[in-house]
C-alpha cells in the first residue's frame, strides 16, 4: 500500500489533500456547530458552486482566464458570501441563522444561471459537486496546503477568544474580545475552508465533514479539546476509507467519506445505548 | 476619603419612545455591598447594562473607577454576571474549567496562552465557589445553582474589584442560595470586593447588604438597610404600585 504512495504522484497529492482537509473541517465544523450554524458551511458550498461556474463561463468565454482555476473565483464567491453572513448575522442577532435560506437559494439560482448561459461545459462539473479526490493536481494541493496553514494560523492565535465567543458572545465582549473582526475573520476561514475541501468531499457534501464527525464527538466528550480532538481523528479516519474506497473499489471518494462519518456516528450511537444497558442490568 | 467605584449622574435612558431610567443619581463607595430591588421591568438589567457600558446613555454621565465608560470593557476590574447567563446552549462542549478559564482571556490578550499561574487562578476561582469536585464536568451537565457559581467563577478569575450580579439565585434553592449570600459575605467582608447584586428577593436586604437602592424608571430609595426596613411598606407601595406582593421573608 505504501509503496503505492511513493510510486505515484497523484495518489500523493491525494493523501496529502485528504489529510489537509480532514484536519481543517472538523476544526472549524466545531465552532460552527456549537453555534449552531452548521447550515452556514452549506450555504457558503453552494456560493462556491456559482463562483466556480463563474470561472468556467469566463474560461469559456474571456482568453486570458484559462490559465485561472475555477476555485479560485469559487473561493472568491465563498469569501464574498461570508461577509454577507456576518453582515446578516449583525442585522438580525436573534435570527442568525435566516442568512442561510437567503446564500443557499442564491448559490444555487446563480450558479444554474451560469450553467446554463455557458451552454455546458466540457469540464466534468460532477467533480466540482461529488469531489474527486484522485483528480487533484499539484497546483490544487499547493492552494489546499497554502488554505491549511492559514486556518491553522487563525486557531492559534485566536482559539480562545473563539472560545469565548462561541460560549457566550455578550460576555467575550465585556471581557474586551473584539467580536466583529474575531467572527468576520472565521467566516472568512470558513470560506476558505470550503474552497479547499470542495475536490475532496464536493459542494453537496463540504458540510458533512464540518459536521458529522463533531456530531460523533458530542455523544461522550465533555470538554471543549477533546471535542476538537475526536472529531479530527473521526473526520480523519473518513476520509482515509474513502481515499482507498475510491482507489481499490472505485467507489466515488466524496460519498465514501461521508457515509463512513455516518457509520462512525451510528457506531457511537450504539456502543452508548448498549454500554447505558449494560449499566442498569449488570450482568452478575 | 472613599474611593466612589459607581458614580451615576442624571441618567437617563429609553428604548424606543418609552423612557425606562428617568434622572438616576447614584454612588457606591469602595467596599460597599448595594442590593438593587425593583418590580419587573422596573429598569435594573437596564441601569446594570449602562453601567458597564453595553448601553449607551441618552443624558446624563456614568463614572467607574473615576474614569468616565465608554467602551463595553469590563478590563479585569469588573466581574459581571448577568440575568441570562445560564440560558446558554446546554449540549455546549466545556467544562466548568474551561468555561472559567474564559473569563481570563480577554485579559491575557492575543497570542497570549493559559500558563500555570492562570490555570492556579482557575482552581481557586472554583474553589471559593465550592465546586471543586465538579471542575472537570461538562457545564450543561450541572444543577442550576451550580451552573450559577461557575459563572460567579468566571466573573471572579479575573480578580475583580467590583462584581455586577443581575438576579444571581433565580432558580436556585434555598439552602443553595443562602450559601450563596454566604460566599457574597465573605467576598466583601474578607476580600473587600464591592459589590452590586440585584434582587427580588426583600429578605436578603435585612441580613447581607449594607445599601439598600430601590428602582422603578425612578430611584425611589438608597440608603441603609435598616432604614429601608423601616420605611419598606410606604418605599414599596410606591416603587411597587398598590396591590404588591413580593416576597418577604422577616425575621420577626
Ligand atoms: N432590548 C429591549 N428593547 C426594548 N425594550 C426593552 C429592551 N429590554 C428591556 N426593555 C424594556 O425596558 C424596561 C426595563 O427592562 P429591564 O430589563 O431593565 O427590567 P428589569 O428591572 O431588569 O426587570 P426584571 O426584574 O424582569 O429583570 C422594560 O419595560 C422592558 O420592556
Ligand atoms: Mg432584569
Amino acid at each position: 500500500m505504501f509503496d503505492l504512495l511513493i510510486q505515484y504522484e497523484w495518489m500523493r497529492n491525494a493523501l496529502y489533500a485528504g489529510v489537509i482537509i480532514g484536519f481543517i473541517s472538523p476544526l472549524v465544523g466545531v465552532y460552527l456547530v456549537v453555534r449552531r450554524l452548521s447550515l452556514i458551511a452549506d450555504a457558503l458550498a453552494h456560493v462556491t458552486l456559482s463562483g466556480v461556474a463563474a470561472g468556467l463561463l469566463m474560461q469559456k468565454e474571456v482568453a486570458w482566464f484559462q490559465g485561472v482555476n475555477p476555485l479560485y473565483t469559487g473561493m472568491f464567491f465563498s469569501l464574498a458570501g461570508s461577509m454577507f453572513v456576518e453582515k446578516v448575522r449583525s442585522l438580525y442577532r436573534s435570527y442568525q441563522e435566516l442568512a442561510i435560506p437567503i446564500l443557499l437559494s442564491g448559490g444555487i439560482g446563480l450558479g444554474v444561471v451560469l450553467i446554463s448561459a455557458a451552454d455546458g461545459f466540457n469540464v466534468d462539473i460532477a467533480g466540482y459537486l461529488f469531489g474527486s479526490i484522485l483528480a487533484v493536481d499539484e497546483g490544487e494541493l499547493t492552494l489546499i496546503a497554502g488554505i491549511g496553514i492559514l486556518v491553522v494560523l487563525f486557531f492559534l492565535f485566536f482559539y480562545k477568544e473563539m472560545f469565548a465567543l462561541s460560549f457566550d458572545e455578550e460576555h467575550a465582549v465585556l471581557t474586551g474580545i473584539s467580536r466583529k473582526i474575531i467572527n468576520l475573520l472565521f467566516m472568512l476561514v470558513v470560506a476558505l475552508v470550503i474552497a479547499a475541501s470542495i475536490r475532496v468531499v464536493g459542494i453537496l457534501l463540504v458540510s458533512a465533514l464540518m459536521t458529522i464527525p463533531v456530531a460523533a464527538s458530542l455523544q461522550f466528550t465533555n470538554s471543549f479539546r477533546q471535542t476538537l480532538i475526536w472529531s479530527v481523528v473521526f473526520s480523519q479516519l473518513a476520509v482515509f476509507s474513502g481515499l482507498f474506497a475510491a482507489y481499490y473499489l472505485d467507489w466515488a471518494s466524496g460519498g465514501t467519506i461521508v457515509l463512513v462519518s455516518v457509520a462512525i456516528l451510528l457506531l457511537i450511537l450504539a456502543v452508548k445505548r448498549i454500554v447505558r444497558i449494560f449499566r442498569r442490568n449488570p450482568v452478575s | 476619603m472613599k474611593e466612589h467605584v459607581i458614580e451615576i449622574k442624571n441618567l437617563h435612558f429609553s428604548y424606543e419612545e418609552q423612557p425606562v431610567l428617568d434622572g438616576i443619581n447614584l454612588v457606591l463607595d469602595r467596599g460597599q455591598f448595594l442590593g438593587l430591588v425593583g418590580p419587573n421591568g422596573s429598569g435594573k438589567s437596564t441601569l446594570i447594562k449602562c453601567v458597564l457600558g453595553m448601553l449607551k446613555p441618552e443624558r446624563g454621565e456614568i463614572r467607574l473607577f473615576g474614569q468616565p465608560v465608554r467602551h463595553a470593557r469590563l478590563g479585569g476590574r469588573i466581574g459581571y454576571v448577568s440575568q441570562k447567563a445560564n440560558s446558554f446552549n446546554l449540549g455546549f462542549p466545556a467544562t466548568v474549567k474551561e468555561v472559567v478559564a474564559s473569563g481570563l482571556y480577554g485579559q491575557l490578550g492575543l497570542l497570549r496562552r493559559m500558563g500555570r499561574l492562570e490555570w492556579k487562578k482557575v482552581d481557586q476561582a472554583i474553589a471559593k465557589v465550592g465546586l471543586s469536585a465538579f471542575r472537570d464536568r461538562n457545564i450543561g451537565k450541572l444543577s442550576g445553582g451550580q451552573q450559577q457559581r461557575a459563572f460567579i467563577a468566571r466573573a471572579l478569575v479575573a480578580d475583580p474589584d467590583l462584581l455586577i450580579l443581575d438576579e444571581p439565585t433565580v432558580g436556585v434553592d434555598a439552602k443553595s442560595t443562602e450559601q450563596f449570600y454566604a460566599l457574597l459575605t465573605e467576598l466583601h467582608r474578607h476580600h473587600g470586593l464591592t459589590l452590586l447584586l440585584v434582587t427580588h428577593d426583600i429578605g436578603v436586604l435585612s441580613t447581607s447588604v449594607d445599601q439598600v437602592a430601590c428602582l422603578n424608571k425612578r430611584l425611589f430609595f438608597h440608603g441603609d438597610p435598616d432604614e429601608f426596613a423601616q420605611r419598606e411598606q410606604e418605599i414599596l407601595t410606591q416603587a411597587y404600585g398598590h396591590d404588591i406582593q413580593i416576597v418577604s421573608h422577616h425575621h420577626h
